[in-house]
């Protein structure tokens, strides 16, 4: 293994997200990234693994420019992350759908309005924006419990309900950090059907895990952080 | 969607999210509007006061005249011919000879009890007096001073009253009133503003999870802020609305303390509240306020970098 960590596959030159030579200090001298360069493709199902610490979380967050590199270039969906201001990186965001750890949802409204309120701020509503939150629902098995509020939902409905909003957009970049940390292995299959058929329709995938079964199982690329570096970038064959 | 639809599907949710804004934090919600209310309930007051008192100054303006005395022992024809005269100055309107008889028979029927004043007296005190009106185009403090120095110079003229001095007083008065309510309607809107701006501080604090969220889904500067900017408006506008209910209900009972006394204060000029335009100015101020003070507080978000 290079130093540098492995270069961006050359035949990925129309991939959705590129990274090149990228890393990210959140104090001087102490890299959570260090020199990470990658490619994903359109429909591409990656796993990032690696333990506590490695970077995970810091890469998922910077492609939803949630973080910014401290060296290097971010390419999400045509966009230099680097160089886009508030309004371009509200913008990128509409189009990316991200699976946060901690679910990150609204406590105070109902499913049906936390799977809405990605459709609210592309501008779709009324009777659409009520049919597709339904459909999404449906698709997650939760439409039963729509006009309920988060808070009354088991761990695994609220993981669902947060994969519910990141897909409800369609959109061509999923970031998901951990989405089956929580769950029994009936439920993560569930999930894991949700994402790959997902990656099926055209979305490109990145899913944080420490779950090796699941990469073994659903994988179709599996990169391998340590210390901040990218030790392994393996494609893994399946169809 | 049409634009159309999408500008009221994107207002119905801002309006939405102020509602759910003032719901979530209602002792907040209500601290502010009820600063709102007060500011606005005293700079309305003066505001009142200052439109019943220039009422008073136009209404002199609207019945300007001058009395000129005239001296004892002119003849009836003489007087007649004076007042020929005078109505032949130029800001004149009308001349009205008032003989001594004449004014005799006022003081006897004037409102306050006189005319046992004059009960015992052998001899007619009052003079007669020429009522001079000036022409509207005159109607003015220069107008006034013009008259009364031509009127100096007539003969058969013994003095002359227009009641400058209680005009120029009285007018002194409602400037100091107005540069009053200026100073503590700036002090007042400042000190609302800062508590309008803490308010929706507080508000965006306690929702700060939320709008995080909103951020990290792609929410743009407009759609996280506008409910903020409207919850700003909507509790302006109900202080406003407040601070016209309680300042109608105190000139009502004022009204009914004074009674005619306070007609006696402003100069016979019944007192009279806000009209429409008036009560809608209060209100707008109020959400001018709120907004003010909302987007003052717009400068703690930030794209979310969780």
């Amino acid at each position: 293994m290079s130093r540098r960590g492995p270069e961006p596959t050359p035949s990925g030159s129309g991939g959705l997200v590129r990274l090149y030579h990228v890393s990210k200090a959140y104090q001087a001298g102490s890299w959570a990234l260090r020199d990470v360069s990658l490619e994903l493709e359109k429909g591409e199902l990656a796993f990032v693994t690696g333990p506590s610490g490695a970077g995970k979380s810091t890469l998922m967050r910077l492609m939803f420019a949630a973080e910014r590199p401290s060296e290097g270039q971010i390419l999400v969906l045509g966009r230099n992350l680097g160089r886009l201001g508030p309004p371009g990186v509200a913008k990128l965001r509409r189009r990316i759908g991200v699976v946060f750890q901690d679910f990150k949802l609204l406590h105070r409204r109902t499913v049906e309005d936390n799977v809405g309120v990605a459709l609210d701020v592309v501008g779709v509503a009324g009777p659409e924006r009520k049919a597709r939150v339904f459909a999404m629902l449906k698709r997650v098995g939760l439409q039963h419990r729509r006009h309920q509020h988060p808070l009354s939902l088991s761990g695994g409905e609220q993981q669902r309900l947060a994969l519910a909003r990141a897909l409800v957009n369609d959109p061509e970049l999923l970031v998901a950090d951990e989405p089956t940390g929580n769950l029994d292995p009936e439920l993560t299959a569930e999930i894991m059907e949700l994402i790959a058929s997902a990656a099926a329709r055209g979305t490109a995938v990145f899913v944080a895990t420490h779950d090796h079964a699941l990469v073994e199982r659903w994988g179709k690329r599996r990169l391998r952080l340590e210390g901040g570096r990218l030790v392994e970038d393996v494609r893994l064959g399946r169809p | 969607m049409s634009r159309r639809g999408a500008a009221r599907a994107r207002a119905s949710l801002a309006f939405a999210g102020a509602l759910r804004g003032l719901a979530a934090s209602p002792v907040t919600s209500t601290v502010a509007t009820a600063t709102i209310a007060l500011c606005l309930l005293l700079a309305a007051a003066f505001a009142l006061l200052l439109g019943n008192m220039e009422r008073v100054l136009e209404r002199f303006g609207e019945e300007v005249h001058v009395s000129a005395y005239l001296a004892d022992g002119l003849a009836a024809a003489e007087q007649e011919r004076l007042a020929e005269g005078v109505g032949a100055l130029p800001g004149v309107e009308s001349v009205t000879l008032v003989t001594k008889e004449a004014a005799l028979e006022r003081f006897r029927a004037s409102p306050f009890g006189r005319a046992a004043l004059v009960e015992g007296l052998d001899d007619n005190p009052l003079p007669a007096s020429l009522e001079v009106v000036l022409a509207p185009e005159a109607r003015s403090r220069d107008g006034v001073e013009a008259l009364v120095a031509a009127l100096r110079g007539v003969p058969g003229i013994a003095e002359l009253g227009y009641g400058h001095e209680w005009v120029e007083g009285y007018a002194r008065a409602v400037s100091v009133v107005r540069g009053l309510a200026l100073a503590i309607g700036t002090v007042l809107a400042l000190a609302t503003l800062l508590i309008v701006a803490n308010t929706i501080r507080l508000s965006i604090y306690a929702r700060r999870d939320e709008l995080e969220i909103l951020q990290l889904v792609g929410a743009g500067r407009a759609f996280v802020a506008t409910p903020f900017l409207l919850e700003g408006v909507l509790e302006g506008a109900l202080g406003g609305l407040a601070a016209l209910a309680a300042l109608a209900a105190g000139f009502r009972a004022a009204r009914a303390l004074l009674g005619g006394g306070l007609e006696l204060l402003l100069g016979y000029v019944e007192p009279s509240f806000f009209g429409v335009g008036g009560a809608l100015a209060l209100v707008a101020a109020g959400a001018a306020l709120g907004l003010v003070g909302s987007a003052a507080a717009m400068t703690m978000l930030r794209v979310a970098r969780p």
